[in-house]
């Protein structure tokens, strides 16, 4: 009865993990190392030290942490490590019929949440082999590219902001908040929209955003070419991002990198091109490259696809066509089995959703492709050999979310 | 026996603050009228302004270091409120707007916020250390405002070598921010700090060459005698003789301050707070409070240095004395003078010009009550004789003018400083470094070889002529 209580081994158990006890002044590796490269990883060599950024650093947007390698001021290896926001949305998504799945995907990618409900909404459209109504195509295009709009005007901000200028990011909320405003009017909510429906999108166009609209439009492009001079022209800035982070071509396509840091290394890749859905091959628009890959082409890149998005919808104002914005469909939902894969152009890359039905309403499995996922796998590849202050412009040129990365 | 039981406990912490004052008032009060029946009196009088009078030295320095302490905290506030009101200018934002008129009391809210917090210490600081470098890092900041003169004969100390003191002193603060950098124990902090040492270590040469120039010129350390030198209009003061050791010594300034572009030791973005990560409370309070007093001090040297100092843009004599104001008032205070009359004007003539303005007041503003319009009255008139007096004073005091034009100055450095940090991003490290040694360096030591060239070839024409 007096025996001491023996300890029951786990691997969450502390004392097991680091096996000699480890003072305050030793660098300690969340878990054993496992795998060959994380034990290279934490072995650190003469004069290097390990510094932890984040998953609370004031600018890994949001809860990204990347352990860095550095020796001195220079970043020799890193490791990023994510799952700091999972929910489990694929798997919530199942367990709520098709229309769940909207709302659940919704903060996905939480800036430009219009793109992130998209994924189950045309899933299901694909899979019912479902006639969009065209005037509901076209209200999804201007929503889409509003909000690609508002995306990107904060990324410049964020990246300014990242590079130690304070002011752009204010500037950048100047447009978004208006945007946000109007689709705000357009839907009833700022941030999740959920407003794609499967068959069409909720609700018409009212009033109020087309006043909202039309004011904007007025100014946007004069205004938004205006607040970019403050950084376009800035030595400082042009200084901080010419040549960091280059990415060559057949990396960028082996990395699967997709949207701007791809078009940046020269490949005019655009779903809203290469395998058009919606109204897109009626819409004229370019597809905007540089050849450098690094963060000063990708900034460039966000700059000019806002003026392609402003000539998108020009346009679509233009075309918009009469007629109802929803398809009539059965109340309880039932979509026919089957595999189906959807890819659309959201301002960060291609993101994808390859969903399979087993003929109830709830989709039985709904995979998504996230490109921020996809580009944040550069990091590594672009990050060592250059200093600490360097990481936050490259983090911030690959414009990551952490909502769609731990998903 | 409980905690309530002794009556020191029962205080509230203004009590405690209030009794013993009361008690020490009563104290002195007694002692004093001891001395005084007992005859002693004219005596102690005497002999305390013979002791004054034999350290004068010593009253003089006390007396300007503690005026010296007090004036910092006017400063930084200033400073800090600028920081908020014009970045907000720039972002288009209205900025504080609540605590007092255009929100001119948030940043002494923002004083009150820091000293009301927890001052924390991290585990496996080391704690002296790291108590000690915020008090290294403010001192070294606030002495060397004990060299700047801010108007003709307003100084604490006027050393012959000034400029090498307020170097020489500024320099120390690299020292107190790698003590706080290594004792947070924190890589972030330990990152900061290395950078400012780096940085300032760096930026302390061409900041001192760059003034060679204005010593080969003035042929003084002595500030006083280098604002002197610059005396007359605008077109003598020196940044237009030393244009590029202006530039060089602004831009070095800056790093020197650690503002933005070049704010590399406390970059949010990247090492959080660099060597103020593990700070909070009043230590952080006074990182900060150094930082703006900084910023101050070093806009204050610049003006010292390139903008003339106390001098006017233009020489206003001629002006005054054309409306005849320059004319000095000479009031006569004759002690048999001091009578009722004049006891009568006091108590008479303010209370009169109260009334008037609150009556005038309340026929302007029909919905402000009496009582209401009777105090905006008083503040008037308290406005209107501080007015009056500052005006004389300028007028008939040569430094009241002078540092006017000084803090005018000065301030509007500071602002710029504040415009700079709006508008730029931070610069890299590596480019910090490489734009010190390669640009910054060699362009003050080519400013040096120009001035003397110069002063060589005007000597030797003096000469030969």
């Amino acid at each position: 009865m007096t025996e001491a209580r023996t300890r029951i081994p786990s691997l969450d158990d502390p004392e097991i993990i680091v096996d000699t006890p480890a003072t305050i002044y030793d660098a300690i590796p969340p878990y054993p190392p496992t795998t060959e490269r994380e034990a290279e990883f934490y072995s650190l060599k003469d004069g290097e030290m390990l510094i932890n950024l984040g998953p609370q650093h004031p600018s890994t947007h949001g809860v990204l942490r990347v352990v860095m390698k550095i020796d001195g001021e220079k970043v020799v290896d890193l490791d990023p490590v994510l799952g700091y926001l999972h929910r489990g949305v694929e798997k919530i998504c199942e367990n709520g019929d098709w229309h769940h799945a909207i709302s659940n995907c919704d903060p996905l990618e939480y800036i430009a949440s219009m793109f992130s409900e998209a994924m189950p909404v045309m899933v299901a459209e694909k899979l019912l082999d479902l006639e969009v109504p065209r005037r509901a195509e076209y209200i999804r295009v201007l929503a889409w590219e509003l909000n690609r709009i508002s995306s990107h005007a904060l990324f410049i901000g964020w990246l300014a902001l990242d590079l130690g200028a304070v002011t752009p990011i204010l500037y950048g909320f100047i447009e978004r908040d208006e945007i946000v405003e109007m689709l705000a009017a357009l839907t009833g909510q700022k941030l999740l929209f959920n407003y794609l429906r499967i068959g069409g999108v909720n609700g018409d166009l009212n009033h109020e955003f087309l006043s909202r609209l039309g004011t904007w439009m007025s100014h946007a492009a004069q205004r938004i070419e205006d607040q970019q001079t403050l950084i376009n022209e800035n030595e400082i800035f042009i200084r901080r991002t010419r040549g960091l982070g280059v990415i060559d071509r057949e990396m960028a396509l082996k990395m699967c990198l997709s949207g701007p840091p791809l078009r940046a290394t020269g490949i005019p890749y655009d779903v809203r091109r290469a395998h058009p859905y919606s109204v897109y091959p009626e819409l004229e628009f370019d597809i905007p490259t540089r050849t450098e890959g690094d963060s000063w082409a990708r900034y460039w890149l966000h700059l000019e696809e806002i003026k392609q998005s402003l000539r998108i919808i020009d346009q679509v104002l233009h075309r918009m066509p009469d007629g109802p914005v929803m398809t009539k469909l059965p109340r309880l939902l039932r979509v026919p089995p089957g595999r189906a894969w959807v890819a659309f152009e959201s301002p960060r890359g291609q993101y994808g959703a390859y969903g399979i039905s087993d003929g109830t309403d709830q989709p039985f499995r709904l995979r998504i492709h996230d490109p921020s996922y996809f580009n944040l796998q550069t990091v590594g590849l672009m990050m060592p050999g250059h200093l600490i202050a360097d990481t936050m412009a490259i983090m911030s040129s690959l414009d990551p979310i952490m909502g769609g990365i731990d998903k | 026996m409980t905690s309530l039981s002794n009556p020191w406990n029962r205080l509230t912490l203004a009590g405690k603050v209030i009794v013993p004052l009361v008690i020490a008032l009563i104290g002195v009060t007694i002692a004093l009228a001891a001395v005084w029946l007992s005859g002693f009196g004219p005596w102690l009088i005497q002999w305390l302004l013979d002791t004054l009078g034999a350290n004068i030295g010593i009253v003089r320095f006390l007396i300007a270091t503690t005026v010296i302490l007090l004036i910092t905290v006017p400063i930084a506030f200033l400073n800090i409120f600028f920081e908020m009101k014009i970045i907000a200018f720039v972002n288009l934002r209205v900025g504080p707007n609540r605590t007092g008129p255009w929100g001119t009391l948030a940043s002494v809210v923002h004083g009150l916020k820091v000293l009301a917090k927890e001052d924390f210490t991290p585990t496996g600081a080391d704690v002296p250390v790291f108590t000690l470098a915020p008090a290294v890092i403010f001192l070294a900041a606030v002495m060397t405002l004990l060299v700047v003169p801010f108007a003709p004969g307003l100084f604490a100390f006027d050393m012959e070598i000034g400029l090498i003191y307020f170097f020489a002193v500024g320099g120390l603060s690299v020292i107190g921010l790698m003590m706080a950098g290594w004792a947070s124990f924190n890589k972030y902090s330990l990152l900061g700090g290395l950078r400012a040492a780096a940085g300032m270590i760096s930026y302390e040469l061409p900041l001192i060459l760059s003034v060679v120039g204005i010593v080969l010129l003035t042929g003084s350390l002595n500030l006083t005698t280098i604002v002197e030198d610059q005396s007359g209009s605008f077109l003598d003061w020196n940044i237009f003789r030393q244009p590029l050791g202006a530039m060089i010594f602004f831009i070095a300034a800056t790093a020197e301050g650690s503002r933005t572009p070049f704010d590399l030791t406390e970059a949010d973005s990247e090492i959080v707070a660099g060597f103020a990560t593990e700070y909070s409370g009043m230590r952080f309070g006074f990182l900060f409070f150094a930082e703006y007093v900084n910023v101050f001090i070093l806009s204050a040297m610049t003006t010292v240095l390139f903008l003339g100092g106390w001098n006017a843009p233009l020489d206003i004599d001629p002006l005054l004395n054309f409306f005849g104001i320059a004319t000095p008032v000479t009031v006569v205070l004759d002690p048999g003078s001091l009578g009722f009359g004049l006891l009568g004007v006091i108590a008479i003539v303010p209370p009169v010009i109260t009334l008037i303005l609150a009556v005038a007041i309340r026929m302007l503003i029909p919905t402000w009550g009496f009582l209401r319009s009777l105090v905006v009255a008083f503040v008037l008139l308290n406005m209107l004789v501080v007015g009056l007096l500052l005006g004389w004073l300028a007028i008939n005091l040569d430094w009241v003018l002078g540092l006017l034009w000084f803090l005018i100055k000065a301030i509007g450095l500071s602002a710029f400083f504040v415009l700079l940090r709006a508008t730029l991003p931070r610069v890299r490290v590596d480019e910090l470094m490489g734009f010190a040694w390669k640009w910054l360096t060699p362009a003050a030591l080519i400013n040096i070889f120009v001035t003397a060239a110069a002063l060589i070839v005007v000597k030797s024409m003096e000469g030969g002529l």
